[in-house]
């Protein structure tokens, strides 16, 4: 069953962890791109905390010589993803056109299957109805509908900037360009450490990114074929 | 004592007629002994009535309703623990469900003639536990009110459901389970339905009326039943072995470590069977007192299925020790994490007590038939091993989620109190079920007595009275 | 069958004298279909001397399963056709996970059509009267036939010789064979 316009992009993210600092702001900006709920102390205590990206602080060394790496981590946007075959209602699913692991959230009926068989535990749920309180109600995106309660939910590589992008590209008549579709954490990252883009591009970033010696792919031996690639150890290698 | 009296030992002769199908009773007299038994409500049974409606309206009306209108999130579970007691209470009661097939079916495949007296109250045992296991992917649910987009029916949203998850697969199991075990209970009560209607008046009359379906007892209508009992008896064990399976496979098509393993499926089939036999025990002994049974219920009946329990507790214990070796030996290294955690993490008490109710006890007792004729030591032995299968279930489950392949995944799960309220309230509708389907269906099937009676003699071989049967059919 | 026939049902108190009334209704000309014997418990056609009935059930049975294949078929091979969706790297219509749910669909069919060809093999339900049914409970034997209204006092006296427990005589209105 060959579908129209299957393949048309690879999307991938490059994370450069030698470059992260780990300030946070690619959580902020996605959670205000994407309008996930801010759950309150009491909850994330509870193990209820709903990025969809959260930095990993991970040390290494001995006390006293120890040293910080962060790692960002979210939906790894799996080519083979174990999320998909396990939902019941197909809320989850592989974007033939993107390459990307869709999420419908209203065709969600809250088995949570998907989230126990994710080896990155990158799902969230909605727990709870969300709120949006005063002002945080006024900065809601409309692109991206809000869940309710009983809705798995994750990392999507900001789909609805992806349209966006290809919709401008086809109102100028040209074709996409790389830099074109910037998901929220990259574009805020400081640093410069997230970059994201299309591997069936030849030009793209990157695509040349992708044959750095440094990269690994997150439990890669999995066989799930993740769309995240992580660039690490720049102290010993020539990145 | 003397030398002599030890050295002179008689044999021990029983009397055959201990035994329910060599102690015959006229039929009128059995069939009010059924009745009478179904009619008779002490003050007591009003009071346990009365308490279990009270604890299905706050657990299942009360703390399930306050969970769907507030959100998942009043459950103990939260990330990674995505599953926890409800998923625990649907393994364990589709384990139940597996009392009543295996008793009535498998034993009537192999004509195991002890299985007379007690097929109807096993089979009663699976419906209902199905009922309550069907109840949990539903409160499970974090949107309950959307649950029939699980179903497959043409829809106006012209999407079906996705037959690759084992979810699917489960619930369409399970549907077709219940809809199998009910109607073979109902077939061979059918006759004993007809037989109530003849000696009961006024609202019971009129409902055994209808349920009899107008039974009259000819030659095409017991050729057609027996025929009927017999291709539902072939048909039902593959569907419960396949019922089971599937819930194992819901775990053993995942990734996680700790779930996905080849030898779950019949791992589960044999706990299933293991706990709904041990429940049928509990049950039937409940009911031999409560309903003054003990014409019907025998010291041989408990004899036999405790035999039935023992080989299961060892087949429990070989399939328990291959999982457990393969993972310890060579599996991965949260696998050896997971081992860990139940040998000295804080769910460490609660694995031995698995291990002793499940192992020891069974394995240590019930090869002394004095113990298995024993009320009160069956009652024991068949709870415990139901707390440990619950165990077994629960550490499963919610041990598997808490560690995974990134450490700083990990987490844990502790049951909150609506979770507590809607599992002793998914228990009480069970009870409640039960108890209330005992005064209305004849528990005994009277027919299936009388016949295997019918086949039974004693015969006079030199000094001994043999007990014989004879093949009717 | 005419007007001129009645229903009679002669009530023993055990299995033994039973095949015997049987052949001595068959000698007095009674068709083999027009008797029956019913009972509270079952009597297999060798104890009760009785010509083996070809049984239709078994048939049904598989007929049902077959249906339920076709469905279990259908849900697995032609609804990822009408809409078509990947998942996991997985085929579209992946065989090993397609025979699970054949199978059960499959037991369906078989266990519901089981049921169903009960129900209407034995004409159930049927609430119309019934004849002698609290004598059959409590553990008599009777055997129905049907005979001419002319034959009628003249097998009546063959049968008490044979230890009739009790006879009825049920009219034509009645008739619920």
């Amino acid at each position: 069953m060959e579908q129209i316009g299957q393949d048309e992009h690879r999307w991938i993210m490059v994370i450069d962890l030698d470059r992260c600092t780990g300030c946070q702001a690619c959580v902020v900006a996605c959670h205000a791109e994407n309008n996930v709920p801010i759950v309150g102390d009491e909850e994330v205590r509870n193990g209820r905390a709903m990025h969809w990206l959260h930095i990993e602080r991970i040390w290494i060394g001995e006390y006293p010589n120890v040293r910080a790496k962060f790692m960002p981590l979210m939906c790894q946007q799996c080519q083979k993803a174990p999320c998909e075959p396990v939902c019941p209602v197909f809320a989850t699913y592989h974007n033939a056109v993107e390459n990307v692991n869709a999420q419908i959230y209203n065709r969600c009926i809250g088995t949570r299957y998907c989230a126990n068989n994710c080896p990155y535990i990158a799902r969230t749920f909605n727990w709870f109805d969300p709120e949006f309180p005063e002002p945080l109600n006024e900065q809601l995106n409309p692109d991206v509908s809000v869940r309710r309660r009983g809705i798995m939910e994750k990392c999507t590589f900001c789909i609805q900037r992806i349209r966006r992008g290809r919709e401008n590209a086809a109102a100028e008549d040209r074709e996409l360009r790389d830099g074109d579709v910037q998901p929220a954490c990259a574009q805020s990252c400081p640093a410069g450490a997230i970059k994201f883009g299309d591997l069936n591009n030849p030009e793209s970033e990157v695509s040349r990114l992708v044959h750095s010696p440094r990269g690994i792919r997150l439990l890669e031996e999995l066989g799930t074929e993740p769309s995240v690639i992580y660039l690490s150890g720049g102290e010993a290698h020539v990145g | 004592m003397s030398v002599k009296a030890i050295s002179v030992v008689w044999p021990e002769t029983e009397d055959p007629r201990e035994k329910l199908l060599f102690d015959p009773r006229p039929t009128r007299e059995m069939n009010n002994m059924v009745l009478d038994a179904m009619t008779t409500t002490s003050w007591r049974y009003w009071l346990v009535i009365a308490v279990l409606v009270v604890l299905v309206l706050i657990g299942i009306f009360g703390a399930w309703g306050y969970q769907i209108l507030q959100g998942m999130g009043v459950a103990g579970i939260r990330r990674p623990v995505y599953w926890g007691v409800y998923i625990t209470n649907f393994v364990f009661w589709i384990g139940i469900s597996h009392s009543g097939t295996f008793v009535s079916a498998i034993l009537r495949v192999f004509k195991a003639e002890f299985r007379r007296p007690f097929t109807r109250a096993a089979e009663l045992m699976t419906s209902f536990a199905l009922v309550v296991a069907g109840m949990y992917p539903l409160i499970h649910l974090g949107r309950t009110w959307r649950f029939y987009w699980m179903v497959p029916y043409p829809n106006q949203r012209q999407l079906w459901p996705n037959f690759h998850s084992p979810l699917e697969w489960d619930m369409l199991a399970i549907f077709t389970y219940l809809i199998g075990s009910t109607l073979y209970l109902y077939l061979p009560l059918i006759p004993d339905l007809a037989m109530a209607r003849d000696y009961s008046t006024g609202w019971r009359g009129n409902l055994y009326r209808i349920m009899a379906l107008g039974w009259r007892g000819t030659e095409a209508e017991w050729h057609h039943l027996k025929t009927a009992i017999t291709i539902f008896a072939f048909a039902i064990i593959p569907v419960m072995f396949s019922v089971h399976t599937i819930v194992a496979w819901d775990f053993g098509m995942t990734m996680t470590v700790g779930w996905h393993s080849s030898i779950f499926g019949p791992y589960f089939v044999v706990g299933a069977i293991f706990s709904g036999v041990s429940a049928v025990v509990t049950v039937l002994l409940i009911l031999r007192k409560a309903m003054r049974l003990d014409y019907f219920l025998r010291a041989e009946h408990f004899d036999a299925l405790g035999k039935i329990i023992l080989v299961f507790s060892a087949a429990w214990t070989y399939f328990f020790f291959a999982d457990y070796l393969t993972e310890w030996y060579g599996g991965e290294a949260v696998g050896k994490e997971l081992l860990t955690l139940q040998a000295r993490g804080p769910v460490a008490p609660l694995w031995y007590l698995m291990l002793i109710f499940n192992v020891a006890i069974p394995l240590l007792t019930l090869w002394n038939k004095r113990i298995r004729t024993s009320v009160r030591g069956m009652l024991l032995i068949t709870l415990g091993i139901n707390v440990g299968m619950y165990i077994e279930r629960y550490i499963i489950v919610t041990g598997a989620l808490s560690r995974n392949r990134l450490p700083f995944n990990w987490g844990a799960y502790n049951p909150t109190l609506i979770e507590i309220l809607i599992s002793i309230g998914s228990l009480s509708t069970f009870v409640l079920l039960y108890a209330l389907a005992s005064r209305v269906l004849p528990l005994i099937p009277v027919w299936e007595v009388q016949e295997g009676q019918l086949s039974h003699r004693l015969r006079r071989i030199g000094r001994q009275l043999a007990p014989s049967v004879s093949e009717l059919d | 069958m005419d007007d001129k026939t009645v229903t009679l049902v002669a009530f023993f108190v055990e299995i033994a004298p039973v095949p015997n009334t049987l052949d001595l209704l068959r000698q007095e000309g009674i068709d083999e279909t027009d008797m029956t014997v019913i009972s509270n418990m079952p009597y297999s056609s060798s104890i009760l001397g009785r010509p083996m009935v070809w049984e239709r059930l078994p048939i049904i049975s598989l007929s049902g399963a077959f249906v339920g294949l076709l469905i279990g078929l259908f849900l697995n091979v032609g609804t990822p056709l009408l809409y078509p969706i990947r998942v996991g790297g997985q085929p579209l219509i992946p065989i090993p996970p397609s025979l699970v749910l054949t199978f059960e669909l499959t037991m369906m069919g078989l266990i519901v059509s089981t049921f169903l060809g009960v129900l209407w093999e034995s004409a159930f339900p049927s609430h119309g009267p019934r004849i002698g049914n609290p004598r059959i409970s409590n553990g008599q034997i009777g055997v129905l036939f049907e005979c001419a209204v002319d034959e009628k006092d003249r097998i009546v006296a063959v049968l008490e010789k044979q230890g009739v427990h009790d006879l009825e005589i049920i009219n034509r209105e009645e008739r619920t064979l």
